[in-house]
């Protein structure tokens, strides 16, 4: 049996393990592996990739902005224009504890130069309240991930087959056998949702993360909505209207009472007929902020928790995973640990509480 | 136009006369003002079809056949309330029952709206959104019986399940979507050794009546199905008059004996007035002594279209040719076909079909498609189309109860993967082929579902040397511009296949226009299990996804009651949301005030120095406005003045006093009224 080694393997199949991958790979000079499906043309989509968030913590604010426009430029050379489209998406709430929640992001995002502009019942219905963020980008997975999987193979990542065997060992290390070929892998990154949920044990599974119950409802053509994209605080909801004017619908309950939910926010139940849908589990973090780092502090690292804007932390990520983040990212990533105390934790975000 | 009745005669001998009708019971109703006869015993649908309706109506601008999978719904003349609609194939024909569509008409001018009645189309305008809407769809159930075993299903399959169950102590509830138990088994013939189809179906139908634990509904459709509970919608006789309603079947179990779908031949043209599947034609024949016209022609990669193409002989029809898509099909209904003296075209598939010069029928373009070879042949007209494409399991309701599905290259067709909870698929719909496998396999639901020992299944297949098995269902030409849209399945959803661009230019130049590439995963509608399989195909979807498609594009019914509670109901936020902890070193809450008339927003960010502007330096942040008094959190001390940073400028604030649960605000600002 022949014997290679790797330094990473980088399991997910969302943007953001593709680019973490990708980068550590051409800008770090490490060797990765990657393990994850390319679907994202076929399945309903189960999250949306956006410059922006519900994000109230101003280190995050600041540490995004810079992260956007570097992982713009790179998807613009890798995906070119049909990967990314310019949006102003809207976010929402109904309850009071959303609607004091969208004010702190909306002085937020203006103290950081973002343009912010309230929106009224006249546009999201009685009794809620919304911000409209201007000039977000929104990134096209579908497209994005045939792009991203070229690029990889541009920079020698190698992909886990189907008749290949991955096994994460419980110190971060893995072994992959491919046949009579044996690679033993320095580091694990568990990097997105799906990835955590079929590698981290019971007795790993770390206190700061849920697992969540969540749908995607696709809907036939409908009745324009009031932004393409659309993010409801109070319920975990997002809306996305495709150029078409059917709608795909995420957030969190089982199939049916999010149906429910869906036809009561889009104008009355049963006002739209389903094209699609799918349940699934989803990791939440219990304080809403992102976790990183090793379970355990010496196991596989995790991505867990970035919401929409994960995709355009993948710079920082590399960094930080290869060891050469700057001082500033060292800092925000080491306030999110994984095994942080969510109970008191300085870095809970909005969701927690809503 | 004179309407040609399309009810075969009694007076010979043939198999094909309609075994349910009663022809010395005729009736009569109107539909949409005409006057329609039948018989005791047809379906609204069959009624119409016999009398020569054949259309359903227009979809751009070509007509579109009035099939089982696509007919409309109706409602009484009297209400047109959508909440009592019915669907035609579920309907029994009842003496002076005045009906209405509930589709959209074409508009027409009112001369044609008097010719109409005359025409053969229903005239139902196809572009709108939803054309054949099924309002029941969208309806609460009402509870239902429960059960201890729901079967859904009433062949051959699901009336053994059902069977199997009862003997077991279960009491069973056996859902029909049609109005008799029976299913599609008498189309495939028996083989040696075996009962026939008609002993197998008589024998458990007596069975079934016998026993007092297994209750039958008939003409009723489950439409959605979870884990635990069938929603259905059932056709049923209330003083005389058809009813529907929809019912709610708690059951811990569940069989899905739903059968398979007959696939759809892709080729330009294929749902045009004329064209039918195979069951279909042969159902209608033999339930309802429906076939229209008096030539046919059979186009099949499927060896049991030969067995309707003779039963049809032997009813009067002329079969003018039967084309396989097999290149050297092999059966004893091949054999037998030869001897009735058919023109058969093996390795032949339709190219396309149009409508043929004339009043009525279909004119096709076959084409000889065997490995290296593509000829095209003249075209040949017939009045009716028999197209068969194989056999598809029905899957839709596993699907939408949570079950998997994967495609199979072997028999191009998708095929069961991981079971939902308490939920079991029996007979042709869990991909079983022989009758008798079929038989066995509901029994062997039953104890799968009881956690009892289960003795093995084995498809008895005759050995593909004799009896050459079903191909993948036929694909004919790409459609161009001109030529009649290729649909990929014939039932409410209208997938077309896309059509090549005109070109002058030759397509080996780089500029040419290159074929079509298309993808069905932002197709905003759902699909059909039929459509995904084609899409497979066709290269719409690769084989690996097939199975993630047809499970998450099912046409999903929603089930869950009563509305769920608003988002609205959230409670009053806390003062301090979790997002604000820890954000300001040594940070209290104070009561502030700004030193001009202004009003504060929530989450203005406060900073020590007016000229300082990065969010990062600031030192607090408004948290509250409430009773005319602002509430800040910021690092500072009582008395201290601060800056606020709004867009357009700064101004000063004061930290007035620090505050405290259940304080006077207006107090502790030092005025009377609590405005700022």
């Amino acid at each position: 049996m022949s014997q290679t080694r790797a330094d990473f393997v980088i399991v997910g199949s969302k943007p953001l393990a593709r680019l973490v991958a990708g980068l550590l790979a051409s800008v770090h000079g490490k060797s990765v592996i990657f393990a994850g499906e390319s679907q994202s043309a076929y399945r309903l989509p189960r999250g949306v990739d956006l410059s922006v968030a519900p994000i109230t913590r101003p280190e995050t604010w600041d540490m995004l902005k810079p992260l956007v426009a570097e992982t713009l430029k790179l998807i613009s050379r890798i995906g070119g224009r049909s990967a990314r489209s310019r949006v102003d998406p809207i976010l929402f709430a109904e309850n009071e504890p959303g609607k004091i929640a969208l004010s702190h992001i909306r002085q937020m995002a203006l103290a950081f130069g973002h343009a912010a502009e309230p929106i009224g019942e006249q546009a999201l219905g009685p009794g809620r309240d919304g911000i409209i963020l201007r000039d977000a980008v929104l990134l096209h997975r579908a497209s994005l991930e045939t792009a991203l999987d070229h690029w990889l193979k541009q920079h020698l990542v190698r992909r886990l087959g189907p008749a290949e065997t991955l096994s994460i060992r419980e110190d971060g290390s893995a072994e992959l056998i491919s046949g009579d070929e044996r690679v033993e892998i320095g580091q694990s990154v568990l990097a997105d949702d799906m990835a955590l949920l079929e590698h981290v044990s019971a007795a790993q599974w770390p206190s700061l993360l849920r697992r969540q119950l969540t749908t995607t409802i696709f809907t036939e053509p409908t009745r324009t909505i009031a932004a393409p994209v659309m993010l409801q605080l109070d319920s975990g909801l997002t809306l996305v209207q495709q150029p078409n004017r059917g709608i795909t619908a995420m957030g969190p309950g089982n199939m049916d009472a999010f149906a429910v939910r869906l036809g009561v926010l889009l104008g009355g139940r049963r006002e739209f007929r389903q094209a699609g849908q799918s349940s699934y589990q989803i990791v939440v973090t219990s304080d809403a902020a992102p976790a990183v780092g090793r379970l355990g502090g010496v196991g596989a690292d995790i991505l867990a928790g970035f919401g929409p804007t994960g995709a355009f932390f993948a710079p920082a990520i590399a960094r930080w995973l290869a060891g050469v983040a700057s001082l500033s990212e060292n800092g925000w990533f080491a306030a999110r640990l994984v095994d942080r105390n969510s109970a008191s934790a300085w870095v809970a975000d909005v969701g927690a509480g809503i | 136009m004179k309407l040609r009745s399309a009810r075969l005669g009694a007076d010979t001998k043939h198999l094909l006369q309609g075994s349910v009708i009663n022809r010395s019971q005729p009736l009569q109703f109107r539909l949409d003002g005409r006057v329609i006869p039948g018989f005791a015993g047809d379906t609204l649908l069959s009624a119409v079809l016999s009398a020569g309706i054949d259309t359903a109506g227009k979809r751009g601008g070509v007509n579109l056949a009035l099939t089982t999978r696509h007919a409309p719904a109706i409602v009484p003349a009297t209400t047109r309330d959508p909440s009592l609609a019915l669907p035609m194939d579920r309907t029994p024909a009842t003496d002076g029952a005045d009906y209405v569509t509930l589709a959209h008409q074409l508009s027409r001018s009112p001369l044609a709206r008097l010719l109409r009645r005359e025409t053969n189309s229903l005239h139902l305008d196809l572009d709108r959104p939803d054309p054949l809407t099924r309002p029941w769809l969208g309806m609460a159930g009402t509870p239902g019986p429960d059960a201890d075993l729901v079967v859904i299903g009433g062949g051959v399959a699901g009336m053994s399940a059902a069977v199997a169950g009862a003997k077991n102590g279960l009491r069973v509830m056996l859902i029909e979507a049609t109005p008799q138990l029976g299913g599609h088994a008498r189309l495939f013939g028996t083989m040696d050794g075996e009962e026939t189809p008609d002993q197998s179906i008589i024998r458990l139908s007596n069975a079934v009546a016998a026993s007092s634990k297994i209750t039958v509904l008939t003409s009723a459709e489950a439409f959605a199905l979870r884990p635990g509970m069938v929603r259905l919608h059932q056709v049923h006789l209330l003083n005389g008059a058809c009813t529907g309603r929809v019912l709610d079947i708690p059951a811990p179990r569940s069989i899905l004996a739903t059968g398979a779908f007959e696939r759809l031949p892709v080729f330009a043209g294929n749902r045009l007035p004329g064209v039918v599947g195979a069951l279909e034609a042969f159902e209608l024949a033999q339930n309802y002594g429906v076939w229209p016209g008096r030539t046919a022609i059979v186009a099949t990669s499927s060896s049991p279209a030969y067995r309707l193409a003779m039963l049809a002989q032997d009813a009067g029809i002329e079969v003018k040719r039967i084309i396989d898509a097999r290149p050297q099909p092999q059966s004893r209904f091949v054999e037998f076909a030869k001897a009735y003296g058919i023109t058969q075209a093996a390795g032949t598939v339709v190219a396309n079909a149009a409508p043929a010069a004339g009043e009525y029928g279909v004119a096709i373009t076959p084409q000889l498609a065997m490995e290296g070879l593509s000829t095209v042949d003249a075209p040949i007209a017939a009045d009716r189309l028999i197209a068969c494409g194989g056999w598809q399991p029905d899957l839709t309701l596993w699907h939408m109860a949570g079950g998997e599905g994967r495609w199979s290259a072997a028999t191009s067709r998708l095929e069961p993967g991981i079971a939902p909870a308490g939920i079991v698929l029996a007979g042709s719909a869990a991909g079983w082929f022989s009758r008798r496998a079929c038989l066995d396999s509901g029994g062997d639901a039953v104890d799968c579902l009881l956690d009892k020992p289960r003795m093995p299944l084995q498809d008895q297949l005759i050995d593909p040397l004799y009896e050459t098995p079903d191909g993948a269902a036929p694909i004919g030409d790409l459609p161009d511009d001109s030529g009649h849209p290729a649909y990929l399945d014939g039932g409410h959803g209208y997938l077309v296949r896309p059509r090549t661009l005109p070109s002058r230019w030759p397509s080996w130049l780089p500029f040419a226009p290159k074929p079509p590439s298309w993808s069905l995963d932002y197709t905003p509608q759902p699909l059909d299990i039929a459509e995904v399989a084609a899409g497979v195909q066709l290269g719409a979807i690769p084989p690996a996804s097939a199975g993630i498609v047809a499970h998450e594009r099912v046409a999903m019914v929603g089930i869950a009651a009563g509305d769920e509670p608003s988002s609205a109901s959230g409670g009053a936020a806390p003062l301090l949301s979790p997002y604000l902890e820890g954000r300001y070193h040594g940070a209290r809450l104070f009561v502030v005030a700004p030193t001009e008339q202004r009003v504060l927003n929530v989450g203005a960010l406060i900073h020590a120095d007016p000229d300082e502007t990065d969010p990062l330096m600031a030192i607090g942040v408004v948290v509250r406005l409430t009773d005319g008094a602002s509430i800040a959190l910021v690092a500072g001390t009582e008395g201290q003045t601060a800056s606020v940073r709004e867009p357009g400028r700064a101004f000063t604030i004061q930290l007035v006093v620090l505050y405290e649960d259940g304080m006077n605000l207006a107090a502790a600002l030092g005025r009377g009224a609590s405005t700022p």
